[in-house]
């Protein structure tokens, strides 16, 4: 096996069907960059899943003077509606912790959480934080009994369950994930036709020195390895640009999100960026070979 | 070294056979002239030989080799034992006569040390030396088919086929043509020369076999291109 000539060959036909080769590139780095995308994503919620999970309390939030919750009645919950219900919660089955978060630690939180927006931190002052609850259950998952136990009680403005905002988050990440995904397997659909057709084109383009390799007795790997080479070289050149497009993602899509949600260890880091893309250029490149072999038995007859 | 035995040959939407119950025999060494009018069944003859096709019935050997039985995964290796050169010669524009040559070599992965052994030599013996480094379009018809002689010598096959050779040729090139047939001819390879060029045949006095209509009409050592009539 002379691999210079080989070399040689595979270079004359992607120069031969450059734009075929560019079109089979781009779809192939988009379509692997929507693959590696959907991917992240998958990585991303899983991890998230059990940070927050882990940390999802339910909220029961008090009246304050002003509120505008029609269960408070524009009246402030009394000092002792509080300790009668900061009882009553550490009563209720299920029940792993009480918390009493007081205003000016709801304003720190507060202020904390909202760190990158000014206009919200100068607009809200000390007063207008409401005091609440934090009920850590011992199994996250059996939240109805203290969320019906509470609601309506005196003092009671709004029993929030932590986890019900975040899964109102996962579901909008799961339907961008799956989104992602049918774009990356409608691509992949185009590259591997794109990539069917440019086979298609080289075959013919060589049928002259293809004829002569069968005539002399050229064996089948060496006449059609430069043409799966060829699909193989611009599966790959597309793989590079797709993991190019992953690491820009990466950085200005997925860090940003994760500074917005303050999630702190909740982020993939570098090592996922790195799986996900050796996977998508592995599948890239594959499927470039197995396009380019499936098209070399109906068109190069040996 | 060619052994037709009862073969029969139909295309896909045709009645009538391309061959019909050929039996023939080609002895290692020979010098075999395939003569008929077009559409006799000359050039399925020579396909299935490189088993480009396949009989409908009958058995064919080449080089020892019962080709029905032959794996397709080993008809390339049957190929590098089978040179072929046809009218219209087949050559790679892109390359000069050199390349063309070499081309037959390198595709079947022979180092390059020996190609540039044997390339030279091959050029010399078709009679095109100090021409290695020209362009197919700078030669003259029978220099072209030189070339295309050299590059199906060059691997020294067992077996030289010809389809018609020197159809694009006039005849006083195409004496040339068969000189160098005769010389590959007496390194012992066995030659199979399917032509319409009655003045060749009679002036070789080889063994001549006759198609009409897929059936062999002569088989006749020494024989001439037609018949007394």
């Amino acid at each position: 096996m002379r691999a210079n000539f080989i070399f040689s060959e595979v270079w004359i036909g992607l120069r031969r069907n450059l734009t075929m080769t560019i079109a089979v590139i781009i779809t192939v780095a988009v379509g692997m960059a929507m693959l590696g995308v959907g991917l992240m994503i998958n990585a991303q919620v899983g991890m998230m899943t059990t940070y927050w999970y882990d940390k999802v309390e339910v909220s029961v939030f008090l009246c304050t003077k002003n509120s505008d919750m029609p269960a408070c009645k524009g009246k402030a919950v009394t000092q002792a509606q509080t300790q009668a219900l900061q009882k009553q919660i550490e009563g209720l089955p299920g029940v792993e912790q009480v918390f009493y978060e007081d205003q000016a630690t709801a304003f720190k939180n507060f202020q904390e959480a909202f760190s990158a927006n000014q206009p919200m931190r100068d607009a809200t002052k000390v007063e207008d934080m409401p005091t609440s609850f934090r009920v850590k259950l011992a199994n996250p998952d059996n939240y109805q009994p203290v969320i019906q136990a509470l609601q309506g009680q005196p003092g009671v403005s709004q029993v929030v369950n932590q986890r019900d905002l975040i899964s109102q988050f996962f579901t909008m990440l799961d339907k961008v994930r799956w989104a992602a995904l049918i774009v990356a397997v409608i691509l992949v659909l185009a590259a591997a036709l794109l990539i069917g057709n440019t086979v298609r084109l080289s075959a013919f383009n060589r049928r002259r020195e293809t004829g002569i390799m069968r005539l002399v007795g050229a064996s089948n790997l060496y006449i059609q390895l430069p043409f799966v080479m060829e699909g193989m070289i611009a599966g790959l050149i597309g793989g590079v640009f797709a993991a190019v497009m992953l690491i820009v993602t990466k950085v200005f899509m997925f860090d940003e999100v994760a500074q917005y949600l303050s999630s702190g260890g909740a982020q993939i880091g570098w090592d996922d960026v790195a799986s996900v893309i050796t996977l998508t250029m592995i599948i890239g490149v594959v499927i470039c070979v197995l396009a380019s072999f499936v098209t070399l038995r109906r068109y190069l007859r040996v | 070294m060619i052994h037709f035995d009862n073969v029969t040959k139909v295309y896909a939407n045709q009645n009538r056979p391309a061959l019909d119950h050929v039996s023939v025999d080609v002895d290692k060494g020979e010098f075999v002239f395939l003569v008929g009018p077009s559409g006799s069944g000359k050039s399925t003859f020579l396909r299935l030989i490189l088993k480009e096709e396949r009989p409908n019935s009958g058995a064919i050997h080449v080089a020892g080799k019962d080709l029905a039985r032959l794996s397709n995964f080993k008809v390339p290796h049957l190929r590098r034992r089978i040179g072929c050169v046809f009218q219209d010669f087949r050559l790679l524009p892109n390359k000069n006569v050199y390349e063309n040559v070499a081309f037959a070599l390198e595709v079947i992965g022979k180092p390059r040390r020996f190609i540039r052994k044997v390339v030279p030599e091959v050029i010399e013996l078709v009679g095109l030396e100090g021409k290695a480094h020209r362009m197919p379009d700078e030669l003259s018809g029978g220099e072209q088919q030189r070339v295309a002689m050299a590059r199906a010598f060059v691997n020294r096959p067992m077996i030289l086929l010809a389809d018609e050779p020197t159809g694009n040729i006039d005849p006083a090139t195409s004496i040339g043509i068969m000189k160098v047939l005769d010389r590959i001819n007496r390194t012992g390879t066995t030659v199979v020369m399917a032509t319409h060029d009655a003045a060749i045949v009679d002036s070789m006095r080889k063994r001549v076999v006759e198609l009409e209509d897929g059936k062999i009409v002569r088989d006749q050592s020494r024989g001439v291109y037609g018949q007394a009539y």
